[in-house]
């Protein structure tokens, strides 16, 4: 049927890398390769659909992995080319069935269903956040009268207690503190559900799992007993799905190494809050701290403060989630996360990588925040005047 | 149909481009479900001198924000996009056009974009990050060769007057 002409036009292209690769030993023993799960991921991920690839199809020359619907789809609708590469793509002739790519996922993921959920969950909550500004506002506004209160009671540093939703000290750098909603007006559940193990402390050995997304080891009761079929965690969605108002995420917070100079702030922190928390909440929270840590070391050092002053209160009351920048540790390097994403949606997507969440933070630069909004200049806690 | 192809597989590809093409809501949940992916992209990787959001609860609509770059005569300077996503995304474009007005040598007086990737480059691996970023990179670096903005070719030469302009009659 085709015409023998088009074997001499064929010409392979060989990349430098190509030509002098030399082929990888073959592993005979037993020994173990590690893969990272963000590599290893993005390898399973279809590029067109962002998900994981399904019915997975490989172009035949140029190699390159795309969903059966979505190769097609893309096809039929644009270019004939190969959506990576653009290298030509005649048509479904230029593709083939690569079923071995399917097995090696079906074993990395025995339960495309979970793992399914877990996406949809994940995105659910996603895109209920825009439609959120009016009730992280209002949650501002509590923090803000927390806040005030919590100025109040400064004078007597050694009152902290660990029930008032700012509380534990630091003071040894290594204390526990909680950080809680109770004042803003989020819907809490009137009677408490029973305890739930911290989801994210799971009995899994680190490398037993190496995947990022697969819900199998991020629920380790559910899946390491195995049997459990796909109704327990069907079971257990209404509730996650409740806002995870009755779910926590206990949490390590450092300075960023690299931005804060090893004399300030230096100790680390160990924060446990609702998930819903924001990392704007969670940025807010620590502007506050520090701020009340440098307050109580002026009054050691026998500074007046005053109490209802204007000084005294905008020091606090200024508190600003813009002070400081949230960063998460990706693969050597550190992103700055936005500050609208609630802690639950971090944690789910580097959940794997980090347990528990390892988050760090450094003193915003003085550069417009990636916000819509003009940036606001905040004067930093450590420039805080008292006059 | 057009389409004489027998496999059942391509059958059913074929059945989600015409639900894509008519809107059709599985095909839509598909798109939606790569809206948010993108979102969440976005988000979670904090680039500097881009943004982007839905503009409301219609995740179809975003408004993109981009930094003029350093060294070019738009530093300093903050644009808004529109980007409206058809039905058949990621296969077929999305429409994407400046809301603050821009002079440019590729942006016409409506703010539309001229830009191959927007068009017969389209490739359905393009996302609203890399969109965002071409366009960054077109403000600094026209293709002066087939301008819709003559008078912003003409005084491309001219980098000092260019940015002086660009500065005087930037409105955000
Ligand atoms: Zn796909
Ligand atoms: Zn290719």
């Amino acid at each position: 049927m085709a015409a023998p002409v088009s074997i001499p036009s064929k010409t392979w292209e060989l990349s430098l890398y190509e030509l002098h690769r030399s082929p990888q030993e073959a592993i005979l023993d037993s020994t173990l390769v590690a893969v990272s799960p963000r590599s290893l991921h993005s390898e399973l991920m279809c590029p067109i659909c962002l998900d994981m690839l399904k019915n997975t199809m490989t172009t035949k020359e140029c190699l390159h992995r795309f969903c059966s619907e979505c190769i097609v789809t893309a096809l039929r609708s644009g270019n004939k080319e190969c959506p990576t590469c653009r290298k030509k793509l005649v048509s479904r002739r230029s593709l083939r069935r690569d079923a071995n790519f399917d097995a090696l996922i079906s074993k990395i993921y025995p339960s495309r269903r979970e793992y399914d959920a877990h996406q949809e969950r994940v995105l659910e909550r996603l895109s209920r956040l825009h439609n959120k500004e009016a009730l992280s506002s209002s949650i501002e506004k509590g923090l803000q009268e927390q806040a005030r209160s919590r100025g109040q009671r400064v004078k007597k540093p050694t009152q902290e207690s660990d029930n008032t939703t700012f509380s534990g000290g630091e003071e040894n750098g290594d204390a526990h503190s909680h950080l809680s909603h109770d004042s803003a007006p989020l819907p809490q559940d009137p009677a408490p559900l029973p305890q739930e193990p911290a989801p994210f402390r799971g009995p899994l050995p680190q490398d037993s799992a190496p995947l990022e997304a697969g819900p199998s080891s991020k629920r380790p009761r559910l899946s390491d007993r195995g049997s459990s079929p796909p109704v327990a965690e069907g079971g257990s969605l209404p509730r996650r799905l409740r806002e995870g108002s009755a779910s926590e995420i206990e949490l390590v917070f450092r300075p960023h190494p690299q931005l804060v100079s090893c004399q300030e702030y230096s100790q680390t922190r160990y924060v446990k809050t609702t998930a819903n928390a924001t990392v704007d909440h969670l940025s807010k929270y620590l502007a506050l701290r520090i701020a009340l840590e440098e307050r109580r070391s002026r009054q050691v050092e026998g500074e007046e403060v005053q109490e209802e002053g204007r000084g005294g209160g905008s020091s606090l009351t200024n508190v600003s989630e813009k002070q400081y920048t949230i960063y998460i540790p990706t693969g050597g390097q550190f992103s700055t996360l936005n500050g609208s994403l609630t802690l639950e949606l971090v944690n789910e997507k580097y959940w794997k990588i980090r347990k528990p969440l390892e988050l760090y933070y450094a003193i915003s630069k003085d550069q417009p925040s990636p916000s819509h909004n003009p940036p606001t200049p905040v004067p930093s806690p450590s420039n805080n005047q008292h006059t | 149909m057009s389409s004489q192809n027998t496999d059942p597989a391509a059958a059913a590809s074929t059945a989600a481009l015409k639900g894509s093409e008519a809107g059709g809501s599985a095909a839509r949940g598909s798109v939606t479900k790569r809206l948010q992916q993108e979102l969440m992209t976005l988000m979670m990787s904090g680039d500097k001198g881009i943004s982007a959001f839905p503009e409301s609860d219609n995740l179809f609509k975003w408004i993109g924000t981009i930094d003029g770059a350093q060294e070019t005569v738009y530093e300093g300077l903050r644009y808004k996009l529109s980007l409206e996503f058809p039905s058949g995304y990621p296969y077929k474009a999305p429409r994407v056009k400046f809301v603050t007005p821009c002079f440019h040598p590729n942006v016409d007086e409506q703010g539309f974009i001229c830009l191959d990737i927007l068009k017969d480059k389209w490739s359905a691996l393009y996302d609203v990050r890399s969109i965002l970023l071409s366009i960054q990179s077109l403000l600094g670096e026209p293709n002066n060769d087939s301008p819709l903005n003559t008078a912003a070719a003409e005084l491309w030469e001219n980098q000092e007057a260019f940015k002086a302009h660009v500065n005087s009659s930037f409105q955000s």
